[in-house]
């Protein structure tokens, strides 16, 4: 695991990515502090991490488009898959590797709010938990990226399935609000998704029994639920996609609440896909 | 660490001529004594394949394949392209899975313990898992570490293994700047890294030059002393050269496996008589006229007037020589050159995959061969696809051939 994690952070600096993802996530975040708490002098933090969280979409998929894509391409991955290290750690370390060189970023960051207290007055407790949580939930995003990443041998096109997915988590909040809020919509809805379900689970184990299987299986629970008990969809939708909006976990830090829920959601997305993406690396031994 | 398997027991000599009965009967046919059995006392399985079978929708790669390899054998996988070589390899390794069968090293299951067996294992795959943007140096260093080599003796394995496949004058070049013969090079110091039980080499000579083919031969000869070697090619010189055994594969079955040198003996020492003679093509052709077992003339160019170049083709076992000689001694007409022609790995090769579009002049040879020799009773004799006879290999070949 030590192995790939040194040799994946070597590689980002080896080449450009590294810097350049340094540089701008720095000169993003220096301009939101700028303008929000030096020029219009807000003494929270929490504003500022809150404002940018979009710029996970545009430099997350720079980060892990390469992770495992590359790999796939130069065909790589048949070194270290033949090497006795498991999956698990290869994609824990790439993880960490990645992980780490966001993480950095963040501890620069935490010298903002020292800054900001030469000024005046500034509540540690709610601007380092908001850093906590912006730290944690980059580490969803990266590794919702590197899953994304393992399942093509293409960079470009793990980055703009990664962009999409991200612009997706983060208009889920808006998309909820303007989608109709009845009960018939509701399964129309969620059959939908049941859909892209089916799809990417055929596309992962080219096994059609298997997806329409559960495709039946899902939607038949749908309409026996629409049939039987019609409320239970009652703001399910809204409640589903709050589900799916990464970012929208962030508004209770910007409200300076401590939200250990949170928290532990980002850890939980985080977790979720590095053990998806470790079973795809398993499963291709299979196919 | 082997000491822990359930192989070590096998050391032990009392144990050993069980094991040994077991398997001998399995690894060469009935029709000649063990080759080797006598001479090696310590005869220890290292891998065992049972009745592997890979299969990708409706089509099957590798069909029910069974061998063993000893411990310091060197073994040739010889099959045309899309044989299910690399498809066995990347299953001996743990790559891929088998769809059926299974692989033990060591005793240990490549399907119930992957990790352990990829310790013993040193793989160079058809395309070498390299990092573009790394030098050789750190590449390797960064292979050693995977391969959990201890950090004590990490740089000077590196530095041993670069020295031993001559790139240690690239050793801080980026390895996209490199050529292919020492990207392949790099792929092999990659696999002989940690000095594994088991080196497992795919095409390990494709790309390099003839200089380079020897060099590394004599390093596979190097590290079958105390290694043992799976080397796949396509190339007949170079399993001739190197390997113990040789296995011939078509179509995910195993079509033949022996000695190299046995191959030809057991298909026939002569192909024919070549022979070079001075004098006119008509009065040698008719000299020859009077030898009856001489089935067909093939003139071949001449490199100098009026010496006239020949190879006549008799029936199997058939020794003409005499013949040849007397009926040129009675024309008087000198001969300059005369020399029987031993069937190559190619011909062998040829032959029993069925290829059937190929070089005159082989296929002339293979006419010239009985289709009821003992031997291929076990051959398939269906036409192989892609074509084999690749002419930059052979010339390749008959460079390097002379070991």
């Amino acid at each position: 695991m030590l192995a790939i994690y040194k040799k994946e952070l070597r590689s980002y600096f080896n080449s450009m990515i590294g810097y350049v993802f340094m540089a701008f996530f720095l000169l993003i975040i220096g301009v939101y502090f700028f303008v929000q708490n030096l020029f219009y002098g807000y003494a929270n933090f929490e504003y500022t991490l809150s404002s940018i969280t979009f710029i996970f979409v545009i430099l997350a998929p720079l980060l892990t488009m390469r992770l495992m894509a590359e790999e796939n391409k130069q065909k790589t991955d048949q070194l270290l898959l033949t090497s006795p290290v498991t999956a698990t750690s290869i994609v824990v370390g790439k993880l960490l590797a990645v992980f780490s060189l966001y993480g950095f970023i963040m501890l620069i960051t935490c010298f903002y709010p020292l800054i900001l207290s030469l000024y005046g007055t500034v509540t540690f407790a709610t601007a380092y938990s908001s850093i906590l949580a912006f730290t944690l939930m980059g580490g969803a995003y990266l590794a919702i990226g590197l899953f994304i990443s393992s399942l093509t041998d293409s960079q470009i096109v793990a980055a703009v399935i990664s962009f999409v997915v991200f612009l997706l988590t983060i208009l889920m909040d808006g998309i909820a609000g303007v989608l109709p809020t009845d009960n018939k919509s509701a399964v129309i809805i969620f059959t939908a998704f049941l859909l892209i379900l089916c799809i990417i689970l055929y596309r992962m184990m080219h096994n059609l029994t298997i997806a329409a299987g559960i495709g039946v299986i899902g939607e038949a629970a749908l309409v026996a639920a629409y049939l039987l008990k019609p409320t239970f969809f009652d703001g399910s939708v809204a409640n589903v996609l709050g589900w799916l909006s990464i970012v929208k976990r962030f508004d209770n830090f910007y409200y300076g609440i401590f939200d250990v829920a949170g928290l532990v959601y980002y850890v939980s997305i985080a977790g979720l896909f590095t053990f998806l993406t470790v079973q795809v690396i398993k499963k291709k031994r299979w196919s | 660490m082997l000491e822990s398997l359930p192989c070590g027991g096998l050391k032990e000599t009392d144990k050993e001529t069980g094991e040994m009965e077991k398997y001998k009967p399995f690894t060469y046919g009935k029709r000649r004594g063990d080759p080797w059995g006598d001479e090696k006392k310590e005869v220890k399985i290292l891998i065992e394949v049972k009745n592997l079978t890979k299969r990708y929708g409706n089509h099957t790669a590798v069909d029910n394949l069974s061998f063993t390899v000893e411990k310091g054998q060197v073994l040739g996988f010889l099959g045309p392209n899309g044989a299910g070589k690399t498809t066995t390899m990347n299953i001996i390794t743990g790559y891929i899975s088998a769809t059926e069968g299974s692989v033990t090293v060591n005793g240990v299951d490549v399907f119930d313990a992957p990790e352990e067996v990829k310790k013993m294992i040193g793989y160079l795959p058809e395309f070498p898992p390299l990092y573009p943007e790394m030098t050789v140096r750190e590449y390797l260093n960064f292979a050693a570490d995977l391969k959990k080599v201890p950090k004590s003796e990490r740089k000077e394995m590196v530095e041993r293994v670069m020295d031993s496949t001559m790139i240690t004058p690239m050793a801080d070049r980026l390895i996209k700047h490199l050529s292919k013969g020492y990207k392949q090079r790099v792929g092999l110091a990659q696999a002989i890294l940690g000095y594994p039980e088991l080196i497992i080499l795919d095409e390990p000579t494709v790309g390099l030059d003839p200089k380079q083919i020897i060099e590394i031969r004599e390093l596979i000869k190097e590290l079958s002393k105390n290694h043992t070697v799976i080397l796949s090619s396509h190339i007949m010189q170079e399993v001739s050269a190197v390997c113990d055994l040789v296995m011939i594969i078509d179509k995910g079955r195993l079509i033949l496996q022996d000695k190299p040198e046995n191959l030809s003996a057991q298909l026939g020492s002569t192909g024919g008589l070549k022979l070079s003679v001075k004098g006119s093509r008509d009065a040698v052709l008719a000299a020859l006229k009077n030898i009856s077992r001489v089935t067909q003339i093939e003139e071949r160019e001449a490199v100098s007037d009026g010496v006239v170049e020949l190879t006549l083709h008799c029936p199997e076992k058939d020794d003409i020589r005499e013949e040849v000689f007397y009926a040129m001694c009675d024309a008087r007409i000198p001969v300059l050159e005369m020399q029987s022609v031993r069937m190559s790995l190619e011909d062998i090769f040829l032959k029993v995959t069925g290829q059937s579009d190929m070089e005159a002049s082989q296929s002339d040879i293979e006419a010239s061969l009985p289709q009821e020799d003992g031997a291929t009773d076990a051959m398939t004799t269906q036409a192989v696809g892609e074509s084999t006879a690749n002419t930059e290999d052979q010339e390749v070949d008959s460079d390097a051939g002379d070991l």
